[in-house]
């Protein structure tokens, strides 16, 4: 294990932090424990529309991960701890992608747990279509994760920035403006999910698995290469 | 026939000038920083920390160049094997023992025979009985020392340390002091930033005067010391008789010029103040005038910096 990667897990987990985490987490599959017991069952069209791309994919993913990976640099830059590893003879890499790699490693057991229940619930066990919901939820907490990292060291405002992302950005101009999602990393990651459970999510629009999975990879490349060039060329506090 | 060639400089700052939008914070400086201690010396916005967080590598130039071991610092990231840098701002990490930031920040910088390592830099700073403690538990001077532990966990041959006394008691600042020295007994560069006049003249061999974002001095201090006793010194005199006392004073080979004021203070101009401090009760003695107070008018930091950029 690495400094970098065991430093940021220390830094990150607190009691607060992951106890809004864990009521987050659970909020989705309450909702759907109580949408199919309500005697007026959801059609899998209404789950998928409401639950997953609305409440998992289009809050519960973002906001938990703004929270780790929007903290991991922001923080250090904040209480000017960065230069600690900033002055130390280690390519920009070696502190980008650790503290990615901790970011990850406490925002997707709660996010895993969270739509494999939910979609255990709503599907009522179908294991293919769980697994494409949780797989894609582990790719979100991934793409967002990147992204997160990258804005928190971009302001010092990152949680402001990032909750405009996913309310403005992703929440309403992705609803109306097509070319929008192109640049919606919640779009990326519903796209997964259909390519990975073509059979459940057919009446979807999507694309092949292939061109969500490059798109996904392109997505989290890009962010984690704008990080290390940002930590490079930034002026550490 | 040829000459020994003359050292390479440890750190060279070549022309360096640093802005934020309309507001420059380092204007045109150029020195060079040889083996020994170096004092970096100014009022406090005068620019000492950002030139250092530029030399090292912490924030860009906006102009000019610096070299450390002939090596451009910024993006150099194998370079700070050889750097250590303790800045002004206590960076910890409250949740760790003292053992635990040392040996952290050891790993960081791919040191050796790490546990020995970190046992010799605790044992230097004198907190060994402390290590086991979070830090968040420590006094200022403990942390102090401590992260001078972590700074110096690597060997490193250049120590770059950011207004290292703040904060500490006299008896933290002595003992800082003596570790500071024993480094530099070593053959180590050590750059160190005060606004505190007496502080870098105990320990710098060589002085940086840096003032509104300038190099307004440099060199030994006796030089700077000499310098700064030239200066004009405005003294206010409170006495029983300030008109006996002012045409006294003004026959004074020291003394430029003598006013009273309207409430009676007699306000002498010197470019001596030594002889100004011997003559003056001799004077009073002689005349029989009993002196009330004796006050220095532009004795700042600040006013002897203004001095010295004027000039």
């Amino acid at each position: 294990m690495g400094p970098v990667y065991v430093l940021t897990l220390r830094q990150l987990f607190s009691r607060w932090r992951l106890l809004i985490m864990t009521a987050l987490a659970a909020f989705p599959v309450l909702i759907a424990f109580v949408m199919l017991h309500d005697g007026t069952a959801p059609s899998v069209g209404e789950f998928e529309s409401v639950v997953l791309e609305g409440m998992l994919a289009g809050a519960i993913i973002p906001l938990v991960v703004l929270a780790i990976a929007g903290a991991a640099f922001a923080n250090e830059v904040e209480d000017r701890t960065l230069a600690n590893l900033t002055l130390s003879p280690i390519p920009r890499w070696q502190i980008v992608v650790p503290k990615l790699l901790a970011s990850i490693t406490i925002a997707a057991p709660f996010i895993a747990l969270s739509a494999f229940l939910t979609s255990h619930v709503g599907f009522v066990g179908d294991a293919r279509a769980v697994a494409a919901v949780t797989a894609a939820a582990l790719a979100a907490v991934a793409l967002y994760s990147s992204a997160f990292l990258w804005l928190g060291l971009l302001t010092t405002h990152a949680v402001a920035v990032g909750l405009g992302y996913i309310v403005l950005w992703e929440g309403i101009f992705s609803r109306f403006v097509g070319g929008v999602r192109l640049f919606s990393i919640r779009h990326h990651s519903i796209a997964l999910m259909h390519a990975l459970d073509e059979r459940r999510f057919a009446a979807a629009s999507h694309v092949g698995s292939t061109a969500a999975i490059v798109a996904a990879v392109v997505v989290f490349s890009a962010f984690v290469l704008l990080a290390i060039r940002r930590l490079r060329r930034m002026d550490v506090p | 026939m040829s000459g020994a060639a003359a050292p390479a400089p440890v750190i060279r700052v070549d022309g360096v000038s640093r802005w934020f939008g309309d507001v420059v914070a380092v204007s045109d400086v150029t020195f060079d920083v040889m083996p020994g201690i170096t004092g970096m010396l100014g009022p406090n916005g005068a620019g000492k920390t950002t030139l250092l967080r530029m030399i090292t590598g912490l924030a860009d130039v906006s102009t000019g160049t610096i070299t450390v071991f002939g090596e451009p610092v910024r993006d150099n990231p194998p370079l700070y094997r050889r750097i250590g840098v303790m800045s002004e701002h206590e960076t910890v990490y409250g949740f760790m023992t003292g053992r635990e930031f040392v040996r952290t920040m050891g790993k960081l910088r791919r040191v050796e025979k790490l546990d020995d390592a970190v046992d010799r830099a605790i044992e230097f700073v004198d907190l060994a009985d402390a290590q086991h403690r979070p830090m968040g538990t420590y006094s200022r001077g403990m942390r102090q020392r401590m992260r001078l532990a972590a700074t110096l966990v690597h060997d490193p041959e250049l120590l770059i340390l950011d207004e290292p006394l703040n904060g500490a008691d006299p008896r933290q600042r002595v003992h800082f002091q003596r570790l500071l020295e024993h480094l530099a007994a070593e053959g180590r560069t050590i750059v160190i930033s005060s606004h505190i006049l007496e502080e870098v003249e105990q320990l710098a061999d060589t002085v940086l005067l840096i003032i509104n974002g300038k190099l307004a001095a440099s060199g030994g201090f006796r030089a700077i010391r000499a310098a700064l006793n030239e200066r004009p010194y405005h003294v206010r005199v409170i006495c029983d008789a300030p008109r006996k006392l002012a045409s006294a004073v003004v026959t004074l080979e020291s003394v430029e010029a003598v006013n009273v004021d309207p409430d009676g203070a007699v306000v002498v101009l010197s470019r001596n103040v030594r002889d100004l401090q011997v003559e003056l009760p001799r004077l009073a003695q002689a005349g029989s005038i009993r002196l009330r107070r004796v006050e220095p008018l532009d004795d700042s930091l600040e006013s002897v910096f203004g001095y010295l950029v004027e000039r």
